[in-house]
């Protein structure tokens, strides 16, 4: 059982490594320097977006695990410092003219401000009440960047969004995918760090255990809101860098509704708590999201769905596997990789059984 | 001071359809510990009932109600029995992501069958009502309110009069307890469900009426459940009533403040939430436990 359970984390260690090696190198030979020497292409543009986006949504569902996995703090509206950071570097960009890269840090330190500013009197709530009033801040907070006015004009461009000025580098897909990739990278480095740092164990014994962290000595309050706000900063850096790739933002491309549930599942399915278990489920559930809707560059046809209505049933399928994962696999896919348990009947069973009334 | 009179007026009728979307959420949350993020879901569904009753069989929107209210207590009972009591003891979580899983099933769903067309329930004396002076008062408007607090009034008594409202009251004090004396939970959870669900279609049955619906809609008001019952405090259908009219008047007030608009609808509705919230976490009428 250990044997098997070290070589299963082997083979995962190294399709994971030579998986993650070809997504950082192929996309070098898309550049002009490499076509004329000959290198044969590995990856076309189609593949760079889906792989950019898969990066963003690894930063985002590696800072939910932050508040969410390891302070258990069940954020549900993270999707308002994503839209925060687009904003901030996109009104930076677009109204103040200033040059991308320098606004770009102003994106995290905005979101993390803000966190820290709503965090203060929401993260008193517990349970319940903290996830569905950070919901209730994620809706209103797109809400209210889309409707307000100031002397009569739409202070950060209204329903009709927000354009800047296309950032000219050589490549800009390659440009934007490494930025992407560094900023997951970053995420990932945090929460590493986090695991280990006095920092982390304060926030496990707070989702262990709040009261008695408390008694411990644990500053719960200060610990929690620079949990929410480091999660927000994150997320809000992915934000940030979006709003220039994407070159338009608006209420729905900033702050869609879905990104909070999605975020969640990614670190659901790959395994709240772990360095790597968000990212893993950001990259599986990311490329399932974009293989539903039809725009890997794989045709293939679902029997008795029209073409326009392959959006739709994906959403479907994403809701019977959030109520599966829920259910079957409570503790992601990473605990078959970590050698502590096997996947198999009995395990689902097991986790059935748990927590069945 | 007349319009003071007609925004009251307004927020009380807008008030009722509130208290209906909100006695069933606040019945499952209060017994179940379950936050049904399915719940506008399941109102929606309501709504589709009676609006498939109403334009194929031309009955009157109103006689529909039991209608919505029978189906959806069956497809509450099923999805609670099969579903959520599965993972009644899992972390807070999980219950939320299941119910929203539920939801993004639902909708999407009612998208396949009916579109996202904007469907509306006009009977003959929709557009009428009653003139009181400078104001008019809708009567459907007026009926949903009288609807609404029939309804309440009906959970009320089954909560207290009957067995199984004894049983679910017992569950609501202590689970494991209610286990010791006989109580089947798996059957009482799944009923606790179905009444929630059943509330959640008498409301979707009078919604179209007053708004049109799409598929999508359901999502206001599982958040404006939420701020309704927290309001109005959570643990007795007399509070969520007494939270559902003053979130209408809230409403009714907030948009008639120059400037704003239905736009800062989710806005209003939330920082109020945070207010009461941090200032008054029992709700206007809830003990603290």
């Amino acid at each position: 059982m250990i044997a098997s359970g070290r070589r299963w984390r082997r083979i995962f260690v190294v399709v994971g490594g030579i998986l993650a090696a070809y997504a950082l190198l192929a996309p070098l030979t898309s550049l002009d320097a490499a076509q004329s020497a000959n290198v044969p292409l590995l990856a076309d543009r189609l593949w760079f977006r889906i792989a950019t986006y898969i990066a963003m949504f690894i930063v985002m569902a590696t800072a939910w695990n932050i508040i969410g996995g390891i302070a258990g703090y069940a954020a549900f509206g993270n999707v308002a410092f994503f839209g925060i950071g687009a904003y901030t570097t996109g009104m930076l960009v677009a109204k103040a003219k200033w040059p991308f890269l320098v606004s770009l840090p102003f994106a995290p330190l905005v979101s993390a401000a803000f966190a820290g500013l709503v965090g203060l009197p929401l993260l008193r709530l517990r349970g319940h009440y903290f996830a569905v009033a950070s919901l209730g801040v994620g809706v209103a907070v797109g809400e209210l960047v889309q409707n307000i006015d100031y002397g009569g004009q739409p202070l950060f461009g209204g329903a009709s969004g927000l354009f800047l000025p296309i950032y000219s580098v050589g490549n800009r897909d390659l440009f934007f995918f490494y930025l992407m990739v560094a900023a997951a990278a970053i995420a990932i480095g945090i929460t590493w760090w986090v695991l280990r740092s006095r920092f982390g164990y304060g926030l496990i014994a707070i989702r262990e255990n709040e009261e008695a962290a408390s008694v411990l000595g644990v500053n719960t309050t200060a610990y929690k809101v620079a949990a929410f706000a480091l999660a927000a900063a994150l997320t809000g850096l992915a934000g940030g860098i979006f709003c220039q790739w994407s070159v338009f933002i608006n209420q729905d491309n900033a702050f869609p509704i879905e990104y909070n549930v999605q975020m969640i599942l990614m670190a659901l399915l790959g395994g709240t708590g772990t360095v790597f278990g968000p990212a893993a489920g950001a990259v599986l559930l990311q490329l399932l999201i974009q293989f539903l809707g039809g725009s890997l560059p794989i045709s293939f046809e679902i029997p008795f769905v029209s073409t326009d209505a392959r959006p739709i049933v994906a959403q479907v399928f994403l809701g019977v596997l959030l109520v599966v994962v829920v259910i079957f696999v409570p503790r992601g896919v990473i605990d078959f990789f970590g050698g502590r348990s096997r996947l198999s009947l009995s395990y689902l069973r097991r986790s059935l059984r748990e927590t069945s009334l | 001071m007349a319009t003071f009179v007609q925004l009251v007026v307004v927020g009380l009728l807008t008030g009722g359809v509130y208290v209906a979307v909100g006695v069933g959420f606040g019945l499952v949350w209060g017994v179940l510990n379950i936050v049904n993020l399915a719940h506008g879901a399941l109102v929606v569904i309501g709504g589709y009932i009676t609006w498939q009753l109403f334009t194929t069989m031309h009955l009157d929107p109103f006689l529909t109600l039991p209608v919505d209210a029978v189906a959806l207590f069956v497809l509450g009972y099923a999805l609670q029995r099969g579903l959520i009591n599965r993972i009644i003891r899992a972390p807070l979580l999980f219950t939320f992501l299941l119910t929203f899983g539920v939801n993004l099933i639902v909708v999407n769903l009612l998208l396949l069958e009916f579109g996202s067309d904007f469907r509306s329930v006009t009977p003959a004396y929709s557009g009428q009502g009653l003139q009181l002076g400078s104001v008019v008062i809708p009567y459907v408007q007026l009926l949903s309110l009288g609807v609404a607090i029939l309804l309440s009034a009906l959970l009320a008594f089954i909560l207290n009069r009957t067995r199984i409202g004894l049983a679910i009251n017992a569950i609501a004090a202590d689970r494991d307890a209610a286990q010791l004396v006989g109580i089947d939970l798996r059957h009482a959870y799944a009923v606790t469900f179905g009444l929630g669900a059943a509330c959640a279609g008498v409301a979707g049955g009078l919604i179209p009426m007053i708004q049109a619906i799409t598929p999508t809609a359901g999502e206001p008001y599982t958040l404006q459940a939420f701020v309704i019952v927290i309001l109005g405090g959570l643990g007795r259908v007399s509070a969520t009533v007494v939270g559902g009219l003053a979130f209408g008047l809230v409403e009714a007030f907030g948009q008639s403040i120059p400037g704003s608009g239905s736009v800062f609808a989710n806005a209003i509705a939330f920082g109020l939430m945070v207010v009461v919230l941090v200032t008054r976490p029992q709700g206007l009428l809830g003990r603290l436990r």
